[in-house]
């Protein structure tokens, strides 16, 4: 194991960020505890366990647009005159055409590439995407990181599924340095879900904060290679057993508040079950819990367009949101509230694992905290996924 | 993923991450020219042909820009692919040109929302966008030496008109070809070119039928279900497609039901709000299948696995 002294700490980052884009948490002058990019002179926040957002935008963010396009009028009276004099004018603008055609309708459609994240066929093939250079996520948390492991599955392109050009450029480039929990908070509950207070899916290297500075564990080679920092130095024994001291207890400090086994199977049977509609009573939808989640990845596709200049971006979304899956017909397959409320939780325990064998939840608990009407998604999977016959009898039964 | 529109299987997850150069080797997404190894772009095309098939469904023959692109498509009848309008969006709509067809691709659009409102105000010579193929098309391999029964009605037709194409130019390879199609009113007949050839083969049953009697119709009278009990079709080594409003798949599958076919010979064809069609954007699941990658062909017996949020 490898140490890193307290006073260290900062010249690490310096290093990193001579390399890379160094991201952390940080608090704003509001008080909330953010991941910010790192500068010299900026506080490293780790008192506070999470920050409020996982760092999922940092590979998926939040608004991208990944399609530009203008449509022109070609007109004798006005510029441009001609199709033709319109495109060596985008042309000019440094703007890519990819189509040009003047139509019946005397309109003239130009697709642009919009330069930072879109990939072109040049950058599939390795080129470097503008505005995607490295980037290390320092001080994020086992929980964190394994929202990335569980995103990666699904826009991994694994079992013959698609792979995700936008989001893998940006995963591709980025390293984790998670820093272990020690001090968990009443709403973790990571171990129910078989990560760990420690835990290092996905992580590069793994730090554990001990009295005067952090052990050092790398877990790939991206992690091995940061070891190589001159700050770096052997740790002694005593500081090898004060991180192992560390982890047990926090291991110890997480409660586990339901039994996974079963789970998937019990949200199946109890899939029409009248208690969804209890459970959703409080819920009003805002979706807090997926965007603060560091594994919910849904999202939306729109275009937008003023004055003929458009975009196609995608955006994330809901599932609690009542246009999600409504259809042109005016049908909506999970048009009741208990429908979108059991979708969210039957995705993460029950679909998605049916196809990626893994679980999309980490335990890190930002739903539980973040939640306006207090909905606690361990309440939830105790009841929805216990055996039907355990179920506590509702009330209206009484 | 090969171009071959088959059903992409899971397998169990990966250890480590793909990887650009990996997938390009490997996996093999199946986009040409521009968009190569990007599911999200949609592939310029031009419409060369509008039909005006009722008066609120148009068909839409485009032809993709990249001649290349245009010679190599291919797809299995039944599959989808995202149509759109830049600046209006994109939805998903049938492919409903034959697979042999190499000039055109063809989507019949009923206008209805935004996207389609955007489809239907364009002219020939407009740029629309393409994302396609995209999901599972009907087991027509596996169908083979069976009875083929169509049922269709209105729009629902479009689902089915690739694949009703592709048995007719296979003609050899089936047993009897039965094609029942209603709509509503005579007007609201789409591929009335198609019903014109259908009921002057010999070696097929085309029965038309309209909802209620209409000044001119000479034709059936009666709802597609009812009609389907009167022709009352074996299901011993008979399949049974449908496709059409969820209230006529609703009579359509209990008639079937009473008719004896086993949940193994009936499809049809789903259909859900769509955002990527690649199985990543999640909101076009029914449990932890994905319409767009999974289906949108269902037998009744996957349907029945599945939970009842239809």
């Amino acid at each position: 194991m490898r140490f890193l002294p307290e006073g260290e700490l900062a010249g690490l980052l310096a290093a990193l960020s001579q390399e890379a884009e160094v991201w952390a948490p940080a608090r704003r002058p509001n008080g909330v505890v953010e991941f910010q990019k790192w500068e010299p002179g900026t506080a490293v926040e780790l008192a506070v366990l999470l920050a409020r957002q996982a760092p999922k935008e940092m590979v998926f963010p939040q608004t991208e647009t990944y399609l530009g396009y203008r449509y022109l009028m070609a007109c004798p009276a006005v510029r441009p005159e001609t199709p033709e004099e319109a495109k060596l004018e985008l042309e000019g603008e440094g703007g890519e055409v990819v189509a040009v055609s003047p139509s019946v309708s005397h309109q003239l459609l130009v697709v642009e590439d919009v330069g930072g994240s879109s990939p072109t066929r040049a950058d599939v093939a390795g080129v470097e995407l503008p505005g995607t250079g490295a980037r290390v996520i320092f001080g994020l948390r086992p929980c964190d990181a394994r929202g990335f492991a569980q995103m990666d599955n699904v826009f991994g392109g694994y079992g013959g599924f698609y792979f995700d050009p936008y989001y893998n450029a940006r995963r591709e480039v980025t390293t984790l340095v998670a820093v272990a929990c020690a001090n968990p908070r009443s709403t973790c509950f990571c171990r129910a879900v078989g990560g760990s207070p420690s835990g290092t899916e996905a992580v590069d290297l793994l730090l554990t904060e001990v009295d005067g500075g952090f052990g050092a564990e790398a877990v790939s080679e991206r992690g091995q290679r940061i070891l190589d920092y001159a700050g770096f130095r052997e740790a002694r024994a005593e500081e090898e057993q004060a991180v192992a001291a560390a982890h047990a207890r926090a291991e110890e400090a997480v409660e586990a508040p339901f039994e996974l086994e079963g789970v998937r199977e019990n949200l199946r049977a109890n899939f029409e079950d009248a208690r969804w509609h209890d459970l959703a009573l409080r819920c009003i939808s805002c979706g807090t819990c997926t965007y603060v989640c560091p594994s919910c990845y849904c999202f939306n596709i729109n275009d937008e367009m003023v004055e003929g200049r458009g975009e196609r971006f995608r955006c994330w979304d809901n599932c609690f949101n009542p246009g999600y899956t409504l259809e042109t017909s005016g049908h909506n397959p999970r048009d009741a509230k208990a429908a979108r409320f059991r979708n969210r939780f039957s995705h993460k325990f029950w679909y998605y694992p049916e196809k990626y064998d893994s679980l999309l939840c980490s335990g890190c608990g930002r739903c539980i905290m973040h939640c306006p009407t207090r909905i606690d998604i361990r309440e939830v999977i105790r009841t929805m996924g216990a055996p039907a016959a355990e179920l506590p009898a509702r009330a209206e039964e009484e | 993923m090969p171009n071959t529109g088959d059903m992409p299987v899971p397998e169990s997850p990966a250890k480590t991450r793909l990887t650009f150069s990996e997938v390009q080797v490997g996996a093999g997404i199946p986009r040409a020219g521009k968009a190569a190894g990007n599911p999200y772009l949609p592939e310029i095309a031009t419409i060369v042909e509008i039909i005006q098939e009722t008066p609120n469904i148009k068909s839409f023959r485009v032809r993709f820009d990249d001649d290349l692109l245009q010679a190599a498509f291919a797809f299995k009848p039944g599959q989808v692919g995202q149509l759109g309008v830049l600046g209006m969006g994109e939805a998903t709509f049938a492919i409903n040109s034959s697979p042999s067809e190499r000039s055109y691709v063809q989507f019949s659009v009923m206008q209805a929302g935004e996207v389609t409102i955007g489809l239907h105000c364009l002219n020939e010579g407009d740029k629309v966008g393409v994302r396609a193929p995209m999901g599972r098309g009907f087991p027509v391999e596996e169908w083979k030496g069976r009875n083929l029964v169509y049922i269709m009605g209105g729009i629902g037709a479009a689902a089915l008109r690739a694949t009703i194409l592709y048995t007719l130019e296979h003609r050899e390879d089936y047993g009897s070809i039965t094609i029942l199609y209603g709509a509503r009113t005579p007007v609201d007949l789409t591929y009335q070119y198609d019903i014109a050839e259908w009921e002057s083969r010999r070696d097929i049953d085309a029965v038309i039928t309209v909802d209620a009697p209409f000044p001119g119709w000479e034709g059936r009278v009666g709802m597609v279900p009812m009609v389907l009990e009167e022709l009352a079709p074996k299901p011993e080594n008979t399949i049974a497609v449908c496709c059409g409003p969820p209230i006529m798949i609703k009579f359509t599958l209990q008639a079937l039901q009473r008719l004896e076919f086993p949940n193994e010979q009936v499809y049809t064809t789903l259909e859900k709000r769509m955002k990527c069609g690649i199985g990543i954007c999640g909101r076009c699941n029914v449990g932890s299948k994905y319409v767009c990658v999974d289906g949108p062909v269902f037998s009744l017996a996957e349907l029945k696995e599945l939970p009842d949020e239809l």
